[in-house]
């Protein structure tokens, strides 16, 4: 049950000092990419926040998103926010179990009706009036709709819960489809990514936390300030791409030197995402810097991209003739003016008559 | 063909173009950086001094003559050879608004040699006969009489004379096996004979062996400072068969900027191999001595000097230390002037500018560079070592009515010696 208490005085009963609450409060400004300034103003709401309710709907899923939450190092930003939210429903994290775990579910929206924030995680079958997928004997659009009406705004965590992800895989047996399609009345935030970086499903949370607000989002629903840079932009590889110097195989000489990864798949270069910035398990690498490309996974459709190992675009031909053919042709070119000018320069030094102080004056 | 001619011009121009000429046209920017690290633009503001455009008309010899648009360009009419006309307007940027001071090729942002530029289209205007009277004679009496200011063996010997009875100490003339080889310049020998007085103690105090050679005894090489390489090589080679004659370990370039240029880096380029020999500036010697223990001195200058940095010796030269070092040890009041060590500004009169009576005016606006230098840091002396720049900073200085005496820094560290100057006789000492 969420206790009217403010966020602030939760973290003093844990414990936890104004010194390292204002460390907190740095770590989510950084997080939000808010400029050191607004640091006092991100301290100021938080100490007045309360803990606002959360409750966790899972549905086509595979838990993975959960995981990635759970599994983040701590006690980091993610941990500290989580231990002060009401998480008041939460398949998979909760004890309780069964009609007590629904009741949890029914008083919480009751009690912040109209406040509570709706995370979900998961497609929503809508094939067989959504029988593919149920909870307590209840289906997921069922749930999620009921849900959705006392939302003051709603999370869709992972690529699944925003636009589909796996279970949406032609030929989408379930007819699967992302909270978006079904909920059109409720501010709605994607968190794509199979899974999630963690850190960006909690700064989600925080900018709420501290705004009362959803942050900046892209046309496709996401934020800006997480989902705004190409993962081929912010590439460390991005300079060998430029030189023309790709791995062929995986366990070719390109790859041991840490080539570019595009003609092995890539998707960096219409991929949106944090992963080369903030990367992953405490920013110790993400899948291009352990020698995968990217998936693409935090955008729309990505399982039907045509395979994760096709290049995205092959030039037609056998450019490395073609260019091995122009080259010569200039290397021939530039010898061939190279020997004519070597030759004029030889028939000036050649006609070169010796100087003598008389050659010095003219007409002598 | 004989005599000088504008198509002999054009051919020795486009003799001396080569890759590092072709890529420094090709990657030029038109940034215009050269233009304020130029003493003559700066002080005229005429944009004709802008360093890359004194070197224009070499540069449209290699665009009609060695590249694809060049040749079509020419090809269609659009592009003039050059032309008589050409020769004359740019023959006082070329040689009167240049002293091959180089500060323009340090600033160049992609690297191009502009000095070293304005060395080589030199070789097509003296060529074209397009080279200033003052240097031609200077070049005349270096070639024909061996110094470009006339001084004969005969003059050399009575001031060594001179020398040997003030200081009582012998001044070695072709000595052959001796360690040192003296190179003088005529400066030297005829304004400031204290240099060779100084060299004389400071190699009787370090224990030395040296001698001067009576068949090269100049180090000023006229040839290097018109631009024409026949002549500047017959000049080298003078010094090289006298040194390899006597069998000197090192040949020492004096107090003299272009000297050592020429001695040390454009010599061997011009007789083709390499020495049997070391060439080491004078204040790369007493340097060598000082921290050998060779140099005793005593007794600080309590006035407030500084030192003018000579282009050929610390920009090209890399000696820009030497001198600091040695200053130390005379010096109480050593101040640095702005822009002081590689990026010192020239005299006014390098590069052949002083040899030139015609460009006397342009050099003493151009001069004002180093007035504004020296009033920043109102000294009471002046301490260099290029006796060309001593003799073009004494003109400047009086023109503009400093009061300000101008010493070299090897007669300066002579003065300082402690007095080794024996009861034992002197002459019998130094053999």
């Amino acid at each position: 049950m969420a206790e009217e208490i403010t966020l602030l005085e939760s973290l003093r009963r844990r414990g936890v000092s104004r010194r390292g609450f204002l460390k907190f409060c740095t770590a989510t400004a950084s997080l939000m990419a808010l400029p050191p300034a607004l640091i006092p103003r991100v301290a100021a709401a938080l100490e007045q926040a309360k803990r606002p309710s959360v409750i966790w709907l899972s549905f086509q899923e595979c838990t993975g998103c959960t995981e990635s939450l759970t599994r983040s190092h701590a006690p980091t930003v993610e941990s500290l926010i989580f231990d002060h939210i009401s998480l008041d429903y939460h398949h998979t994290l909760q004890a309780a179990a069964g009609d007590a775990a629904e009741h949890a579910r029914e008083e919480a929206m009751k009690q912040h009706h109209g406040k509570y924030i709706l995370v979900v995680d998961g497609s929503i079958p809508l094939a067989e009036n959504g029988n593919y997928s149920t909870i307590a004997g209840i289906s997921n659009l069922e749930m999620l709709k009921e849900c959705a009406e006392g939302a003051a705004a709603i999370v869709s965590v992972g690529t699944c819960a925003a636009y589909g992800g796996l279970p949406m895989a032609k030929p989408n047996p379930t007819g699967a489809v992302g909270v978006s399609e079904i909920i059109k009345d409720k501010p709605i935030v994607n968190v794509p990514g199979c899974p999630p970086i963690p850190t960006v499903i909690t700064g989600v949370l925080a900018h709420f936390l501290v705004f009362g607000s959803l942050p900046e989002l892209d046309h496709l629903g996401r934020p800006k300030v997480f989902f705004g840079q190409n993962i081929h932009d912010r590439c460390y590889r991005r300079p060998f791409y430029e030189r023309g110097q790709f791995a062929e195989t995986f366990d070719d000489e390109g790859a041991r030197k840490g080539w570019c990864l595009y003609k092995l798949g890539c998707k960096g270069p219409i991929t949106y995402n944090a992963c080369a910035t903030n990367k992953w398990n405490e920013g110790t690498s993400w899948p291009v810097e352990s020698g995968h490309g990217c998936i693409g996974c935090s955008e729309p459709g990505f399982w039907d991209f045509g395979g994760l190992y096709k290049a995205l675009s092959v030039p037609t031909g056998n450019i490395g003739s073609t260019a091995v053919a122009a080259a010569a042709l200039g290397v021939a070119a530039g010898a061939g003016l190279a020997a004519m000018n070597r030759s004029k320069k030889q028939a000036a030094a050649k006609a070169h008559e010796t100087m003598t102080v008389t050659d010095l004056n003219k007409e002598t | 063909m004989s005599g000088a001619s504008i198509e002999k011009g054009i051919e020795f121009i486009k003799e001396q173009i080569d890759a590092s000429t072709a890529s420094y046209f090709s990657s030029c920017v038109h940034c215009g950086l050269c233009a304020e690290a130029c003493l003559f633009f700066n002080q005229t503001q005429d944009p004709r001094y802008i360093p890359i455009n004194k070197v224009e008309p070499m540069r449209r010899i290699w665009e009609q003559e060695y590249t694809l648009w060049g040749r079509l360009k020419s090809a269609l009419g659009l592009t003039q050879p050059v032309s008589e006309q050409d020769f004359a307007d740019w023959e006082e940027l070329v040689y009167d608004g240049c002293s091959l001071c180089g500060r323009c090729s340090l600033v160049c942002p992609v690297g191009n040699d502009i000095s070293g530029m304005i060395r080589k289209i030199r070789e097509g205007f003296a060529a074209a006969g397009h080279a200033p009277e003052g240097l031609i004679g200077a070049t005349t009496r270096a070639i024909e009489i061996g110094s470009p200011m006339g001084v004969r063996l005969p003059a050399v010997k009575a001031q060594i004379g001179h020398v040997e009875d003030s200081i009582d100490l012998e001044i070695p003339l072709d000595k052959a096996g001796a360690e040192y080889m003296v190179l003088l310049s005529s400066m030297e020998i005829m304004n400031f004979p204290e240099y060779m007085e100084a060299v004389a103690r400071i190699m009787h105090q370090a224990g030395k062996s040296w001698t001067i050679s009576s068949k090269a005894f100049e180090a000023t090489n006229s040839g290097i400072q018109i631009g024409v390489s026949d002549l500047a090589r017959e000049l080298v080679q003078r010094v090289v068969d006298a040194a390899e004659e006597l069998g000197v370990k090192t040949v020492i370039s004096p107090e003299c900027g272009h000297a050592y240029t020429a001695i040390r880096w454009e010599g061997p380029n011009l007789i083709g191999r390499s020495y049997k020999f070391k060439v080491r500036h004078i204040l790369e010697v007493l340097d060598e001595f000082r921290s050998q223990g060779l140099l005793k001195t005593q007794g600080l200058e309590e006035a407030r000097l500084t030192y003018h940095d000579p282009c050929q010796i610390a920009r090209k030269g890399g000696i820009v230390e030497h001198p600091r070092r040695l200053l130390d040890m005379v010096a109480k009041n050593f101040v640095e002037m702005p822009d002081a060590g590689a990026m010192n500004w020239c005299c006014s009169g390098g590069g052949g500018v002083s040899a030139n009576e015609r460009a006397e005016g342009l050099k003493l606006t151009a001069f004002k560079q180093k007035k504004a230098q020296l009033d920043a840091v109102k000294v009471d002396t002046l301490v260099t070592a290029c006796a060309n720049c001593r003799i073009t900073l004494e003109e400047g200085l009086e023109h503009y009515e400093m009061d300000l005496p101008v010493v070299g820094l090897t007669e300066m560290i002579a003065e300082h010696l402690v007095d080794t100057s024996p009861e034992t006789p002197a002459k019998e000492n130094a053999q």
